[in-house]
């Protein structure tokens, strides 16, 4: 492997829901929305993390705990040290959309990156035309990024909906592509980004075609096990697409045919 | 460059000497043939491939990145100056194959740095080694050597492939020789295989295998690996570590949440297999597999890749 891990300071760290942490580091990385860092541990290991920012001075990753790394992660406390490298990977080609509308579908944890590209287009709110999102829930205390959301409505089109809903909620119940296909939302000039757990990818790409959106209009991004992040490793290969180099993002004509995608 | 000529009696001299300049690699012969470091040029055995290829070499099974020490990193890179002597062509073509994933668009510093001084003294096979070779039918390419040793009874011709390779042998008498190519019993007739993908005999002939990863481990082209860290028990330091894997493995693919892209065998195995016929050809116009036959030979359940493909219809 090539990269070495530099050593950057937690300058924040705060708890999104039960599982989830966002951490801070003020250092800015000149990267893409939808590249990740791998982050690691000293005596403990690495894994990949998508960047849920974009800003010149910082990054923000959440973190959901589920293992070894990733729980340690979220133990960390303000000043504690970590090792990143990267950015890696292929983001979102966000040049390639302007002047189109752009339609956001998140579910769970793909909503981590996709508050990336928000960040951007907020950045570049003249290039981008209406933007939609549609962000999904498996139970509303699991919804991250709540005040963002909240500020998001005044600026965007923004549904939300959860799977199980408790005493408090008041909005949408079921799938996300339910919300999607009630909306009637135009294919006409349109990008739209779909990241989120391979069910809720595989059923948004049928309803996305049954609304008349065309393969080469769909961002996909995938999860893979990845040790390296550099094309080396093979543990990311997708037949025989590295996922941590032509990916995470794909779009949707490029991996039709593979075979090995979900 | 013109071919040299060496008598055999002159042979341990000459290893001699290019064993003063740098860590001599050779096979010897001991429960199988191996490739070792050689401290006496004698064990040296020219009969047999060696079960083991030249890989470790390179990037050994487990390696150190780097070791760290509280925030302080320090990358680990070879120290030794390799010079192979009696590799066989498609090992020194694995090398090459290799090479175009280590030292592609992010090179490996360390691969890099082994391979950057390395020697390669290559020996032609007048006969295959072993009746797994089906090197004939992988379009080996003639190059990745410094000289090539061809057995001719009483002398070697040497055929020279580089000006370090010319150093060497300089002062030798000159030959006209050129090596006939090499002829194997064993093909795989079937090379273009995308339209296999999806064929019943994956399960059928796979249903045997173990997934044992014996295959990748043999494999001079395989050269997959894990990452992680293994601690000083007194946790300040530690190092950074890349350690072979298996794609044969079922947790080679698992993510988060449980979920394996390539839950059976046969996904996995051929997963392999059309890394080394497709993939790899897709993306740098050459096969990975060299026809060695070591992953065949090395089987437990002499699971012979070459024979499913060879029985594939379209
Ligand atoms: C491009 C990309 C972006 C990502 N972005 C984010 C992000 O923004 N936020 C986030 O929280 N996560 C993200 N992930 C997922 C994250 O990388 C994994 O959750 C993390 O690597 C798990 O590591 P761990 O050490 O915490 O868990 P581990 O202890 O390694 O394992 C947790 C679980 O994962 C499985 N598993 C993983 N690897 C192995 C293995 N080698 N052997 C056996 N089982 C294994 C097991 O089911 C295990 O229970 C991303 C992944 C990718 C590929
Ligand atoms: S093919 Fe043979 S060597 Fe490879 S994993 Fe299966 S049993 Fe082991
Ligand atoms: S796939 Fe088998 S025959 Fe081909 S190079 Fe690897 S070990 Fe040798
Ligand atoms: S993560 Fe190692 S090859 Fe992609």
């Amino acid at each position: 492997m090539t990269e070495l891990p530099e050593i950057a300071t937690v300058d924040d760290i705060k708890q999104q829901t039960t599982s989830e942490y966002l951490i801070r580091i003020n250092k800015g990385y000149k990267h893409d929305p939808g590249q990740f860092f791998q982050i690691s541990l000293f005596n403990i290991g690495e894994a990949p993390i998508s960047i849920c920012s974009y800003d010149k001075n910082y990054i923000e990753m959440s973190i959901r705990s589920v293992g070894n790394v990733t729980d340690k992660l979220n133990a960390l406390q303000k000043g504690d040290t970590i090792g990143i490298r990267g950015p890696y990977g292929r983001g979102y080609p966000m040049h390639d959309f302007k002047d189109n509308n752009l339609i956001l579908i998140g579910g769970g944890s793909g909503v981590a990156p996709l508050r990336g590209v928000i960040q951007y287009i907020e950045k570049h709110r003249d290039d981008y035309k209406d933007v939609h999102l549609f962000f999904g829930f498996r139970e509303p205390k699991e919804m991250l990024f709540k005040e963002d959301i909240e500020s998001y409505k005044e600026k965007f089109d923004v549904h939300l909906t959860v799977d199980h809903p408790d005493d408090h909620w008041k909005g949408n119940v079921g799938v996300i592509t339910k919300l999607l296909e009630e909306s009637r939302v135009s294919n006409e000039n349109t990008i739209v980004f779909l990241c989120g757990p391979p069910i809720m990818m595989k059923f948004g790409l049928q309803t996305l075609e049954k609304m008349g959106f065309n393969r080469d209009q769909v961002y996909l991004s995938f999860e893979r096990q990845m040790k390296c992040g550099e094309k080396k490793c093979g543990h990311c290969m997708m037949n025989g697409v590295y996922v941590c180099k032509e990916g995470p993002v794909f779009r949707y004509d490029e991996v039709e045919g593979l075979s090995e995608k979900w | 460059m013109r071919a040299r000529l060496l008598s055999k009696h002159e042979f341990h001299r000459f290893l001699e000497k290019l064993k003063s300049q740098g860590t001599l690699v050779a096979p010897v012969k001991e429960d199988i043939v191996r490739f070792k470091e050689i401290t006496d040029v004698s064990a040296i055995t020219t009969e047999g491939h060696p079960l083991f290829p030249l890989k470790k070499y390179f990037s050994p099974q487990k390696r150190k990145i780097f070791t760290y020490e509280n925030n302080n990193i320090e990358e680990v890179l070879p120290e030794k100056q390799y010079i192979m002597f009696g590799a066989r062509l498609c090992d020194i073509n694995a090398l090459l194959r290799l090479d175009k994933l280590f030292l592609g668009d992010i090179s490996d510093r360390y691969y890099q740095r082994a391979r950057a001084n390395n020697l390669i003294i290559g020996l032609h096979c007048e006969i295959p080694p072993n009746e797994m070779c089906f090197c004939e039918s992988m379009g080996l390419s003639d190059s990745g050597y410094d000289l090539l040793f061809c057995d001719a009874g009483e002398n070697f011709h040497i055929k020279v492939g580089s000006e370090r390779g010319n150093a060497l042998v300089q002062d030798l008498p000159e030959s006209d020789f050129q090596p006939e190519p090499i002829k194997t019993e064993k093909k795989l007739h079937n090379t273009e295989i995308a339209a296999f993908f999806e064929n019943d005999a994956w399960k059928k002939e796979v249903e045997k295998c173990l997934s044992c990863g014996a295959c990748t481990t043999l494999c001079p082209t395989c050269l997959c690996f894990d990452v992680y860290d293994d601690p000083d028990v007194e946790m300040n330091k530690g190092a950074r570590i890349t350690e072979w894997d298996s794609c044969q493995y079922e947790d080679f693919t698992k993510v988060a949440g449980g979920h394996v892209f390539r839950q059976a065998r046969e996904q996995r195995f051929r997963h392999r297999i059309f890394h080394k016929i497709q993939y790899y050809k897709d993306q740098f116009g050459e096969f990975m597999c060299t026809g060695c036959g070591r992953c065949i030979e090395g089987c437990p359940t002499k699971i012979d890749f070459v024979e499913i493909l060879n029985g594939m219809k379209q």
